[in-house]
């Protein structure tokens, strides 16, 4: 019974809850009772974090989710940050209108040539990376580009009712968004059918190139969103200072319950694995421990988490098992 | 077969193509550009072998190969009070440990390999800031020259890296288990009915990548005197595309280190031609994206049944 709870608490779509839960049970432990972490600046924080991060891990994860891998998600987020400090100084809104177009852009014309050329995602969307790279250093001339419209900046990041800014606030509409979007409609069912079998959806009569690029052209967004958020936010745009974000982002979406093997993971389940990560980085500053904790940490979560999802993991505990038994009854005829 | 021809006509035409325009760019061939040059191709080079047989052996790419190499660079440096041999072995025996670790999970549990990358690259920056407090490495001891300066008018590194290739193409021609790797990659499935232990030939290929990786560290570290776990950033993804430039295919089963050669030469040749044509920082490096994206389109089509 207990075994069986245990069970359905690690089963891949609940997994995402159970580990952030255990985190902050964790947290909360070694905080115990000194307020450091269960403080509103805590919460507050791990949001700040969760806008940085959610919206590019859940680009990543869609991609991921049609079995796909997008690693432009990170060249994305740079160049849409600087459009939109170049274009926005004067109405914010046409460098957001700008930066999540040049996102979606690239998003499509990187699906177009997948589905069209039947290429695989990973070079690609690695040459998608290295090119967007190169258009950002371009367009920046290589500099780091400040933008003047400060009240925007403090707009942005300023508390909603102690937990929340203008900007996490945003990343969390865009996953409730994106859930909804996943759970009620059928575009959902057609990305995890897509996803779990490519070629079964399309004999059953779904237009899958559709689907693919339709999620890279979401993912890219998703990821544009991010770099202009995070850009107006710091007040400043540079073309290496966020290229950085890729492995956090696939990180949080497996952690997340993604699979890497396509057709399994929900928004919901990305935005738990992004937040298990931010609460850990948070958390821990918090209360004070040193940062290469939080490296350790998670890296030991992510192993974790790679050992169990492994296909051929049972399958070795069951032949060890079996060698050990018989090594013992070769044992015990021999006595 | 004649769709085949034309995709390896394409592919000398291109080869062709980048020479005509390096060799036609005033000061190409100066000893200058082309130490810069060897230079350039040996750091990134040594990487891109070792990312080639995670490549080949279906396994796609390691993001942890950048952090390798620097963390083996810090070992090297923090070593060498105990001479430059001693220091040497050290830095490649921990490159090995920390990518065989990663290839025993991904070999026998089939464990996904991005992930376990991303793991493994955690552990490192964690495992390093808690062992140096951040604080760049200095070299303990003398020796360094064995890894830097010239033999008979070639930078040393370069010599390094043309043995790394010389052995890295051997293992994977030669001899048994480079070519079961190959296989492996292929076809994992027949590889296993066919009775080959796939788990153990996709570790040696993560056991070649690490002491790749370890040696461009012990490269570098020479080189720059003193080093931080920034050394290998950004190393990953010019790896990858190195490979993929070179024509290994993505999914594995195809490849060898020697394409791998020709596409950290190609890369690096057209950064040291726009260099010298006098592009500004900026284009070279869209330019240089944008080729990249082309070849990789190239290949995948050539591929293409």
């Amino acid at each position: 019974m207990i075994a069986h709870a245990f069970r359905s608490l690690l089963a891949p779509t609940l997994r995402p809850f159970t580990i952030m839960a255990c985190a902050i049970i964790l947290l909360a432990l070694i905080d115990r009772g000194h307020g450091y972490f269960f403080s509103v600046g805590t919460i507050f924080s791990v949001m700040q974090l969760f806008a940085t991060f959610g919206l590019v891990a859940l680009g990543l994860g869609l991609s991921m989710l049609v079995r796909e891998f997008d690693l432009s998600v990170a060249g994305i987020v740079g160049l849409a940050g600087c459009i939109a400090v170049m274009t926005g100084v004067e109405n914010p809104w046409l460098g957001v209108v700008l930066g999540v177009g040049a996102g979606l852009v690239s998003g499509t014309l990187q699906g177009l040539i997948m589905t069209r050329l039947h290429l695989s995602s990973v070079g690609v969307t690695l040459g998608g990376l290295l090119t967007l790279q190169g258009i950002t250093y371009v367009l920046t001339e290589n500099k780091t580009i400040s933008y003047p419209n400060i009240a925007v900046a403090l707009q942005l990041n300023e508390p909603l009712a102690n937990l929340l800014s203008v900007r996490s606030a945003v990343a969390l509409a865009v996953f409730a968004l994106a859930a909804a979007v996943m759970t009620y409609t059928h575009i959902g069912r057609d990305v995890i059918a897509t996803g779990s079998d490519r070629r079964a959806s399309r004999i059953a009569g779904l237009n899958t190139d559709r689907v693919v690029i339709g999620v890279f052209a979401a993912s890219g967004m998703a990821a544009g969103l991010a770099g202009v958020l995070l850009s107006y936010s710091l007040g400043a745009a540079s073309p290496i200072a966020l290229a950085d974000v890729l492995a956090p982002a696939a990180a949080a979406a497996i952690v997340g319950g993604v699979s890497v093997v396509g057709g399994r993971g929900s928004p919901l389940g990305i935005a738990a694995g992004v937040l298990t990560l931010c609460i850990l980085r948070s958390g821990l500053s918090a209360i004070g421990v040193a940062p290469h904790v939080h490296d350790l940490v998670t890296g030991g979560i992510l192993i974790f988490i790679a050992v169990l999802d492994a296909p051929d993991l049972m399958r070795r505990i069951t032949t060890w098992r079996l060698d050990r038994a018989e090594r013992q009854a070769a044992a015990e005829n021999q006595t | 077969m004649t769709k085949r021809r034309i995709v390896i006509g394409i592919r000398i035409v291109t080869i062709a193509a980048i020479a005509v325009f390096a060799l036609t760019t005033p000061g190409f061939t100066s000893p200058i550009s082309i130490n810069a040059l060897l230079n350039a191709i040996s750091f990134i080079g040594c990487v891109a072998v070792g990312m080639t047989f995670i490549t080949l052996t279906g396994n796609i790419m390691s993001l942890c190969l950048g952090a390798t190499l620097s963390a083996s660079a810090l070992i090297f440096l923090a070593s060498l009070s105990a001479g430059i041999l001693p220091a040497f072995v050290l830095a490649l025996a921990f490159g090995i440990i920390v990518t065989a670790a990663q290839g025993l999970l991904v070999g026998y549990f089939r464990a996904n390999p991005i992930l376990v990358s991303i793991a493994g690259l955690s552990l490192l920056i964690g495992g390093a800031d808690l062992a140096t407090g951040g604080q760049r490495i200095y070299p303990g001891g003398e020796g360094l020259q064995v890894f830097k300066g010239r033999i008979a008018g070639i930078p040393v590194e370069a010599l390094y890296f043309f043995a790394t290739v010389v052995i890295g193409q051997f293992v994977l021609s030669f001899t048994r288990i480079g070519r079961v790797m190959t296989m492996v990659g292929s076809n994992a499935r027949a590889a296993t009915a066919a009775g080959i232990n796939t788990a153990a030939a996709i570790t040696w290929a993560y056991v070649m990548a690490g002491a790749c990786a370890a040696v461009s560290g012990v490269l570098l570290a020479a080189r720059y005197g003193s080093g931080d776990m920034e050394l290998g950033t950004g190393y990953d993804y010019t790896a990858i595309a190195a490979v993929l430039v070179g024509g290994t295919a993505i999914q594995g089963g195809s490849g060898s280190v020697v394409r791998t050669l020709i596409g950290v030469t190609v890369i690096a040749v057209i950064e040291v031609v726009l260099l010298l044509r006098g592009f500004s920082q900026q284009l070279q490096y869209l330019i240089t994206g944008l080729i990249v994206l082309a070849v990789i389109m190239l290949h995948t089509i050539g591929e293409r049944r």
